[in-house]
């Protein structure tokens, strides 16, 4: 960006906002360089804005607009895939200091929040009265619900509820050119098309979401918090498939590799048993007659299929302790390895035990190590590539192992991103899953809502593909 | 038969697969042609060939969902999938099928059966219907209660584009974040920006039980206010349908009423109904077990088609809103003879009949009760309409505010405007 651009747009920017919310210092733009992607890629912003309101956030728009530099929206930049990275500079806009809670409905069973609200903040606005919001990513005490709405976040309970899309009904969005829309409704099924569908999962490409409207969920009557611990991998993922074939489906079904329980059990102490190969969470939610039927059939699937160890949370304090350790994964990483690189991917939940086996074999091939922990319940694996980067070659072998990972997932029948999105990072395993004309319909929705092409460019698509 | 166009399109598919558009009728509307492709390379080519001629084309699957929209503005093409009704992929173990467009929804659900799993949409006339018909118009019935709509139980699609190219969106998993999800858009567009080839869809396992109860013996929003009641407890209702005394004709006991069943293992469905029992004692209204084997579907397809004697309307209100807009919605429908209508409990969707001496009379009941429902924040559908009243009362109501981006995404997906040109919002 060229000075007289930059420095006309920090005096428009702080008109907007106010000084105190415009960043333009070199050192203080470097926080936001980076989101949680632990890859290599970096870039800085022109200048970081933090709005309070969907007014100021237009205002901002509009100004990027008319002086044709790009916007990056971010939230919590706890984003995997490397969204929230703003690769051509320009306009970060930071939303979160829009964090409140706009209205709690349970006539309805709806939220409404702004964006930036932490995901954990919307169960906590309606927990009082028995509600709560389903989708819960592992970063749900940090990431906030715009993020989770332009990632279409999971998490492990989504295998019973579905993900960010199935539990937001509206948003209130900024468009690339300045204008404040509503897509979806409270109101379900208005005519028109799903532009709330299209939005979700967008990574900021369309627009800037500011205000968004959740779905609330009744507690459930009764948890039942189960710790079964299997010799190998390949026998619990088979009582993973023998649980679903009974036609039970746990709220989660969490599966926890050796290597990672030791790291976890240093780092959180949750009582996972190190001697095992595989360590599975299962959790059933529902009535408590339905909990106390489906139970002990999963319990007698487990013995089956010769589990070392099965035990159930007594209360709410055990079971708290149980999802602590799986919860912690991420923390626990930084003592597994120096650098990694935390993969995502979807493979049908059949070929889960076989996918399985070829990322080990893969890992013994570029001579990487890869431990996994992961939602197994819908076959959405999380592998994490370790390296030291101060080793020449680690980061490429590790880079390279990802790649054949990622290609064997396809093979499989599966996609590249179950949760984490494209982001950069993902840009050219597109072309793995869609064809050029799948890709081109996509680009077609794109330019319809961002002519310009300056709503957080050069993401998702490949390099080549972007319009 | 011996049109330029109708030659093209047994050049594609074969003459035998080509045929009068006489029954095919929409409105009034006769298309010049019908055709049967049995292959997606023939969808593609007819559609290609569409496209040239700018001929326009009305996908067409077993006809029931085609009073859901207005006529066409053009039509003439009747594009018949019901060659196209194969199962692709079924993997039990993974809960997800994929099927072709034309295959019907009650044979689809047969060949799951068999595994003890089903697909949990139960849209009007679903023996009828085609899964591609329903993805299409977004209907859903009773059950999305519990299991949600199209759009959270499809997983991915294949559709052919305007000019025959073909694509794929979404995935075949049961998650997935890569790039647009595009099955949104086009779930629920009424085949107006594409049409489906086939879809993926997510499974669920039949329920070991399942029970019905009709609640009565309170007013209308007595009884919806114990639904809602309900829908905030730890109850889990697979289905909550409110019937108001028309709509309940034909149930026992008088008055308006409550359908509410239950679904899943055993002991909790019995669990279930105890509460409902208790519950239903401390409000003061009466439960009772539904016997009959066919109720279910009698609610499920409530209120028919018109068939051309009364209009049957369709519309959103929040669900805390549902009471209040049946009853306002008869009280201003005063030019009626007679009104009938029912709620979905859970997302406040309404659906209903209205009769009326003459057009004039049943025109202005469908307008007035529009404007009671545009009052509450909601919408009123006007497709299936007598004859005499087309034209004369506007589909769809007040445009929603976001209708030039649709416009545009419509512009940008079907430029020469070929695929069922002005059904939904005039697009």
């Amino acid at each position: 960006m060229r000075p007289e651009t930059r420095s006309r747009l920090l005096t428009a920017c702080q008109a907007i906002v106010g000084p105190d919310a415009v960043i333009s210092s070199p050192d203080e733009l470097r926080v936001y360089e980076c989101d949680a992607l632990t890859t290599e890629h970096r870039a800085m912003p022109d200048l970081v804005v933090l709005p309070t309101s969907t007014a100021q956030v237009a205002a901002l728009v509009r100004l990027s607009a008319a002086e044709g530099v790009p916007i990056v929206p971010r939230g919590a930049g706890t984003g995997l895939s490397g969204g929230a990275i703003p690769v051509d500079g320009g306009v970060l806009i930071v939303l979160t200091r829009m964090t409140r809670v706009l209205d709690v409905d349970l006539a309805n069973r709806t939220a409404t929040v702004e964006a930036g609200c932490i995901n954990l903040a919307i169960t906590r606005a309606a927990a009082r009265r028995g509600f709560f919001y389903a989708p819960d990513p592992a970063s749900q005490q940090a990431s906030t619900i715009g993020g989770n709405v332009a990632e279409n976040a999971g998490g492990p309970h989504c295998l019973k509820y579905g993900a960010t899309t199935n539990h937001v009904l509206a948003l209130t969005v900024v468009l690339p050119d300045g204008t404040v829309t509503r897509f979806g409704d409270r109101i379900a099924d208005r005519p028109g098309y799903d532009l709330r569908g299209v939005f979700i999962g967008s990574e900021g490409t369309l627009g800037i979401c500011t205000e968004v409207t959740v779905r609330l969920l009744p507690e459930p009557e009764a948890v039942r918090t189960l710790l079964v611990a299997f010799r190998s991998m390949e026998a619990a993922s088979r009582a993973v498939s023998a649980i679903i074939a009974k036609g039970i489906v746990p709220v989660a079904l969490e599966m926890i590799d050796q290597e990672t329980t030791r790291a976890l059990e240093a780092y959180a102490n949750a009582g996972y048993p190190t001697d095992a190969e595989a360590v599975l969470l299962v959790e059933l939610t529902g009535l408590r007659a339905e909990v106390a039927a489906e139970g002990p059939i999963v319990e007698a699937i487990c013995r089956e299929h010769d589990c070392l160890l099965l035990k159930a949370a007594e209360d709410e304090a055990e079971r708290m302790l149980l999802w602590k350790g799986r919860k912690s994964a991420a923390g626990a990483f930084g003592r597994m390895t120096r650098n990694y690189y935390h993969q995502d991917a979807v493979v049908p939940r059949t070929k889960l035990a076989a996918v399985l086996t070829e990322i080990a074999e893969i890992g013994r091939q570029f001579g990487v190590r890869v431990p996994n922990v992961f939602h197994a319940g819908d076959g959405n694996i999380h592998p994490l590539l370790c390296f030291d980067a101060r080793l020449p070659g680690e980061y490429e072998r590790a880079m390279a192992a990802g790649d054949e990972i990622m290609r064997c997932c396809i093979r499989a029948g599966g996609t590249v991103s179950g949760e984490h999105g494209i982001g950069i990072e993902k840009r050219e395993y597109l072309r793995l899953m869609y064809s050029e004309q799948d890709l081109a319909a996509m680009r077609r929705v794109q330019r319809v809502l961002d002519p310009a092409g300056l709503c957080n460019p050069r993401k998702i698509f490949p390099e080549e593909a972007v319009a | 038969m011996s049109g330029a166009l109708t030659q093209d399109l047994a050049r594609i598919c074969g003459a035998e697969h080509v045929r009068d558009g006489e029954t095919y009728r929409i409105g009034g509307r006769i298309p010049e042609t019908a055709v049967r492709p049995g292959s997606e390379e023939e969808v593609s080519r007819v559609l290609a060939l569409a496209c040239a001629s700018g001929a326009a084309v009305v996908p067409w699957g077993s006809g029931v969902q085609q009073t859901l929209v207005a006529p066409p503005i053009r039509y003439d093409i009747a594009l018949d999938f019901r060659r196209l009704d194969r199962l692709i992929a079924y993997e039990p173990g993974d809960m997800t099928a994929t099927v072709q467009a034309g295959m019907r929804l009650d044979v689809l659900q047969h060949r799951l059966a068999v595994q003890g799993q089903f697909f949990p949409l139960d849209p009007p006339h679903a023996e009828r219907a085609t899964v591609g018909g329903v993805v299409a118009s977004q209907q859903s019935g009773p059950l999305r209660c519990q299991y949600g709509s199209a759009r959270d139980l499809v997983l991915g699609v294949r559709v052919a584009h305007a000019d025959g190219t073909i694509t794929n969106a979404g995935s075949r998993v049961v998650k997935n974040a890569t790039a647009y999800d595009l099955t949104k858009l086009y779930v629920g567009s009424f085949g107006t920006l594409s049409v489906f080839l086939a879809v993926t869809l997510r499974l669920h396992p039949r329920p070991a039980a399942e029970r019905g109860f009709l609640v009565s013996g309170g007013r209308l929003d007595a009884l919806h206010g114990f639904a809602l009641q309900l829908l905030g407890s730890h109850l889990a209702p697979s289905r909550m349908e409110l019937l108001d005394v028309g709509a309940a004709r034909g149930f026992p006991g008088d008055g308006p009423q409550l359908v509410v069943s239950f679904a899943g293992v055993a002991e909790a469905v019995t669990d279930q109904e105890g509460t409902l029992r208790r519950l239903a004692r401390e409000s003061g209204v009466t439960v009772a077990e539904i016997e009959d084997a066919d109720a279910f579907a009698r609610v499920r397809d409530f209120p028919g088609l018109s068939n051309g004697r009364a209009a049957c309307w369709r519309g959103g209100v929040l669900p805390s809103d549902g009471a209040k807009a049946l009853e306002a919605i008869r009280a201003a429908m005063a030019t009626a003879v007679s009104v009938e209508g029912a709620a979905t409990v859970s997302h406040g969707t309404l659906r209903g009949t209205c009769r009326a001496e003459n057009p004039e009379a049943l025109v202005q009941a469908l307008v007035e009760a529009r404007r009671v429902l545009e009052g509450l924040g909601g919408y009123l559908i006007a497709s299936d309409v007598p004859a005499v009243t087309q034209g004369r009362v506007n589909v769809w109501g007040t445009p929603p505010t976001e209708y030039e981006l649709l416009r545009n995404l419509k512009q940008a997906f079907d430029p020469k405007g070929i695929l069922n040109p002005g059904r939904l919002l005039n697009l």
